[in-house]
């Protein structure tokens, strides 16, 4: 069993049989199901930069923003604690005024430099846990990055999630993607800006489903290595 | 500016929209000299292809002239000519980096719909559906590139618009056909279908050192082409084209659209001695278009300048022996 989930305060106790972890002896196994308000998600890439240079990237939580979606800004407040905020993707321009911002503080909890990164809130709106693993790639072809990520949310509010804005499951693999875009080009890709002619009724309420309602996050200036 | 939109099935519109504008630093905005209707855009003229969405611009065969560049495009600068690539690659990725452009792990801000589709996502396409990316297409004044870092194509001969153009998507499909056939010195080559794709198909294949190409279509003007840059055309309206396999011919092959002489047809009459290698549109209401991105997840539809294609399953691909091209319309 990986030691990481044991230092989550949100894990479960796991069957011992089926161990729950992001890796063990090398293998990847599946995220523990979704079940007693609690949802997981597990994702992993390969990008082409080196396991120092990637952990030095998420290690930065105050750059997070750059490429993590809805994360407003963070705050470092100590060593391994960092204050964030979080708008929903469904927070419409006229609400602005008002505070639909979502806060917690996180702290670090494992720091292995170019390894590993562990970490869990700890207070504020959202509970979270989560862990990154960073591998050198056979081959010399940059580093498989494992990221393992639970929630305290129900399915329901998660499908609502879904429709709104963007599900945290899919964020977390989102955030990912644009992880390793940025580290790979110093760029994330994106299309919200470009023209395009009358959206009629329904390709206006689609924009959900295509991750439209979502701002791509900036991810300007920081390529790895 | 104005922009040509897709606003339904069997409906599109010219609109006036608003300019592009640089989103990120390997961005470029192309003024577009000149730009094609592709095969493929039937697809989406005809709906087939999920995600399109109204007022989506549409095109991805197109040329221009560079009129801005983001900070990060060292290699172009205002008013270069260019040709660009209707996949949209990263350089820097695992597929890039191994020239399989198309299968870009990067480049599709909507990869999440390809996944949920297809399993994976390959690269950005232009004006190919959210799935595919999303990005605006350039049948339209202008066109922002990104990546033009790595994509476009500098034209710095004095080569005019219309023969440089079909560098985007379509001479690299029927070049990408007739190198798939593996075609050896002196070899005979026989391409189903005289479309476009068939055309390119044909004189790429005598590049390739065909000795002698077979061209087989049923419209006269298509024949007559074929004819024009050397190849041996049959009717397959008049002719049976099963002829030639008795022949001792090293038979080979392309598509071209579905019924008696598509694709099962075509595999029937090349028997065991070809190579067959189907690409480009296979047939205007074929419901198979996805049979590419079989290629993108096997890692073999390899994609700068070339359209996908896709290997035979079956014997075909087993023996190899002699020379074949494609071609559809």
């Amino acid at each position: 069993m990986s030691k990481a989930l044991n230092e989550k305060p949100n894990a479960e106790p796991l069957p011992a049989a089926a161990s729950a972890g992001v890796i063990l002896n090398g293998r990847y196994l599946p995220p523990p199901e979704d079940k007693d308000g609690m949802i997981w998600v597990r994702t992993s890439a390969l990008i082409h930069a080196s396991a120092e240079d990637l952990y030095n990237m998420w290690r930065d939580v105050e750059g997070a923003p750059l490429w993590q979606e809805q994360i407003e800004r963070v705050t470092r407040t100590g060593e391994t604690t960092s204050h964030w905020v979080m708008r929903p993707a469904n927070d419409d321009d006229k609400d602005k005024h008002r505070d639909n911002t979502i806060e917690w503080d996180c702290e670090i909890l494992k720091d292995e430099p170019g390894r590993r990164i562990a970490w869990k809130s700890i207070g504020g709106e959202s509970e979270n846990a989560g862990e990154v693993v960073f591998e050198p790639a056979p081959g010399g072809r940059g580093t498989m990055v494992t990221v393992l990520q639970e929630f305290r949310m129900g399915k329901l509010a998660s499908a609502w999630e879904t429709i709104v804005g963007r599900n945290p499951k899919q964020a977390v693999v989102e955030n990912l993607r644009h992880f390793k875009a940025l580290a790979e080009t110093g760029e994330i890709p994106r299309t919200q800006g470009q023209p395009h002619g009358p959206r009629g009724v329904i390709a206006g309420m689609k924009k959900s489903i295509y991750g439209e309602e979502t701002v791509t996050p900036p991810g300007l200036n920081r390529k790895a290595s | 500016m104005k922009a040509l939109c897709w606003m339904g099935s069997s409906k599109v519109e010219v609109h006036n929209v608003s300019d592009p504008t640089i989103l990120n630093p390997h961005d470029a905005i192309i003024k577009v000299t000149r730009t094609a209707i592709c095969g493929s855009d039937l697809h989406l003229y005809d709906g087939f292809i999920p995600t399109m969405e109204e007022g989506d611009i549409l095109g991805h065969e197109f040329m221009g002239i560079v009129e801005e560049t983001g900070k990060s495009v060292p290699n172009l600068k205002r008013g270069d000519r260019v040709v660009v690539p209707f996949t949209i690659a990263c350089g820097n990725c695992e597929f890039c980096k191994k020239k399989i452009w198309s299968a870009c792990d990067n480049t599709n801000p909507n990869a999440h719909l390809m996944e949920a589709a297809y399993g994976y996502s390959g690269s950005g396409l232009f004006g190919y559906s959210h799935m595919m990316g999303g990005y605006a297409g350039g049948q339209a004044q202008y066109v922002r590139v990104p990546f033009a870092n790595v994509g476009p194509l500098k034209i710095e001969s004095d080569l005019p618009d219309e023969k440089v153009l079909f560098l985007s998507d379509i001479f690299p499909t029927g070049y990408m056909a007739a190198e798939n056939a593996q075609i050896q010195k002196n070899d005979t080559v026989a391409v189903w279908g005289c479309g476009p794709v068939g055309q390119f198909a044909i004189a790429s294949a005598f590049m390739l050192g065909a000795a002698r190409v077979i061209a087989i279509d049923r419209l006269p003007e298509r024949l007559e082409l074929a004819r024009s840059i050397g190849a041996i055309t049959v009717d397959y309206s008049e002719e049976d084209v099963s002829v030639l396999t008795g022949s001792p011919f090293s038979a080979a092959a392309g598509d071209l659209r579905q019924g008696e002489n598509g694709v099962d047809a075509r595999n029937r009459q090349v028997k065991r001695s070809a190579t067959s290698d189907p690409v480009g549109a296979q047939g205007r209401h074929c419901f198979d278009p996805w049979s590419l991105w079989g290629s993108v997840r096997q890692g073999s539809l390899r994609s700068r300048l070339r359209q996908g294609h896709h290997d035979e399953d079956g014997s075909d691909q087993h023996a190899q022996l002699y020379g074949a091209a494609a071609g559809a319309d």
